[in-house]
């Protein structure tokens, strides 16, 4: 994910505030979409086609990323579907899919930073972002580390609940103390309460017609009745 | 337990995002306030660590294991308004990174695991933390904590017209008890080695002890969305009495209300009045509640 976000196409290039914005329009359009309008769907699906060709990702791969909500929503929509409610179904699944899948292209597409900073200037609030953006930061370090301790424990002979509970404390104990520890190499480095972006973002005349283009699009498509 | 964008009604994300922003946004400046920016690293990487926590398993009974779902946990040792902001973002990470939980769908996942399950987790060790029930306190926090978020996470679900039949629901009911349960044993535990290792990380709790009013505000949010639950499948009982016992008529002669039928006149689309309507009814009962609470305390300290 991280490695998609740096590649470059046309769709890495636009603004990640528009990018932001077109999401979420997109995300009400499906959120209010009428079941049952098979057109409709082919529609989003296409958009999302184009937009997913345009990033130059793998596509496959995203759509194997996409697929993550499918066994929350297969669930939900076999419930529906022995309701005797098959549309919803249909649109259970549709829906939820297609939502992700949109999500899925604007954070592959934009590099994390930039992502919050589109989110912070949308009026989030900022001690929020600012927790997000170390959260995602140090996850991974973490994560690993914590697999480091799993498969230590697995060698040692396996785990045991009060050991678990130990092995859990630890790891709170050095997060706590890693936390500290980057406070303070922030400060010592000159950090007064906000993070700097390295490249400072400004709206280029491709991103605003590429705003005006797309809510145009969905704003037609709506009023056509087709989305 | 996160919702997908696509599951819920139209008027229910709507709403929940419409109340989620505020809420979350008030407690964000809460939890900073006091403390300087030292918070926000602290914070993020304890979100971090709740994620890592997430890959230990936890062997409980028979051949079954469970993970930390950490609000909780959180909640006594960083304080309720900071672990309700560290949960925001685990919540927000999981929806963009990795495609658990949709983005419209946010606002109710934030109010269903965020703000209620933290909170709901608190309330225990709020009022016992400091007795003799200390750890029963801390269990029963964390079985809350996931009881609450559940339940209201179905409520939601089945007031958006998702069909769950009564197999269904309590087949989930069940397996979210024994999360509950897990849950509650996994903050126990971890809670026991934290307090071993430095009693300094966790929290001293700031209520009074109190084991009637910990038990009744326990009981009573647990009642709410267990409540919240069954009326999502049922039409208003409110109504649905009055029409039995025939007072319904006489009842909308007696109650002229702006709220009449739930429903604000001035807004356009039917969903749209409805959400404004219960907004404007939560408004007015916290009002009510807080000059109540206001005149009693004032009462009691002259």
């Amino acid at each position: 994910m991280e490695e998609w976000a740096r590649r470059d196409s046309p769709l890495h290039r636009r603004d990640a505030r528009v990018k932001m914005i077109l999401l979420l329009v997109f995300l009400v359009w499906i959120g209010t979409a009428r079941p049952a309008q098979p057109e409709a769907y082919a529609a989003y699906a296409s958009i999302l086609l184009v937009a997913a060709l345009a990033s130059r990702l793998p596509l496959l791969s995203l759509l194997w990323r996409a697929a993550l909500v499918l066994p929350f929503a297969a669930t939900f929509a076999l419930l529906s579907w022995m309701a005797g409610d098959a549309e919803r179904a249909a649109s259970l699944v549709l829906k939820s899919s297609f939502s992700a899948f949109a999500v899925l292209l604007v954070v592959a597409t934009t590099p994390m930073p930039a992502l919050l900073a589109a989110v912070e200037s949308l009026a989030a609030p900022k001690m929020l972002v600012m927790v997000v953006q170390f959260l995602y930061r140090y996850l991974f370090v973490l994560s690993e580390k914590a697999q480091h301790m799993w498969m230590a424990a697995q060698c040692r002979g396996g785990i045991r609940r009060a050991s678990a509970g130990g092995a859990i404390a630890v790891l709170f104990a050095s997060s706590h103390a890693r936390a500290e520890g980057i406070h303070r190499a922030m400060l010592a480095r000159g950090f007064a309460g906000h993070m700097p972006l390295i490249r400072p973002s400004s709206l280029h005349w491709l991103d605003i017609s590429f705003l005006a283009t797309g809510i145009l699009v969905l704003s037609l498509g709506r009023w056509l009745w087709i989305l | 337990m996160h919702i997908p964008d696509g599951f819920l009604a139209t008027p229910v994300w709507a709403a929940l995002d419409l109340a989620a922003i505020p809420a979350v946004g008030l407690i964000a400046r809460r939890s900073q306030a006091g403390l300087e920016d030292a918070r926000a690293p602290l914070l993020g990487v304890m979100g971090a660590f709740v994620f890592a926590a997430q890959m230990i398993n936890f062997p409980v009974g028979v051949g079954t294991s469970g993970h930390l779902v950490g609000g909780t946990l959180l909640a006594c040792t960083l304080g309720p308004s900071a672990a309700v902001v560290v949960m925001t973002a685990i919540l927000a990470v999981q929806a963009l990174v990795f495609q658990d939980g949709g983005l419209l769908a946010l606002g109710a996942n934030v109010m269903n695991m965020a703000v209620a399950g933290v909170l709901a987790g608190y309330l225990p060790f709020h009022y016992w933390g400091q007795g003799p029930w200390r750890r029963a306190a801390i269990f029963l926090g964390g079985v809350l904590s996931v009881l609450v978020s559940a339940f209201l996470t179905l409520a939601q679900l089945r007031i958006s017209g998702i069909p769950m039949p009564s197999a269904v629901l309590g087949l989930s009911m069940a397996l979210f008890l024994v999360s509950a349960l897990v849950e509650g044993a996994v903050t126990l535990a971890v809670f026991g080695a934290l307090e071993k290792m430095n009693p300094g990380w966790v929290r001293k709790p700031a209520g009074a002890i109190s084991r009637l009013r910990g038990a009744l505000a326990a009981g009573a949010l647990l009642m709410a969305s267990l409540g919240a639950l069954v009326a999502s499948g049922l039409p208003d009982g409110l109504e649905s009495a009055a029409a039995k016992l025939g007072i319904h008529e006489r009842a909308w002669n007696l109650f002229e209300t702006p709220l009449l039928d739930y429903e604000l006149q001035f807004a356009e689309p039917v969903w749209m009045r409805k959400v404004a309507a219960g907004l404007v009814g939560l408004a007015i009962i916290y009002l009510l509640c807080a000059a109540l609470s206001r005149w009693l305390l004032r009462r009691r300290s002259p």
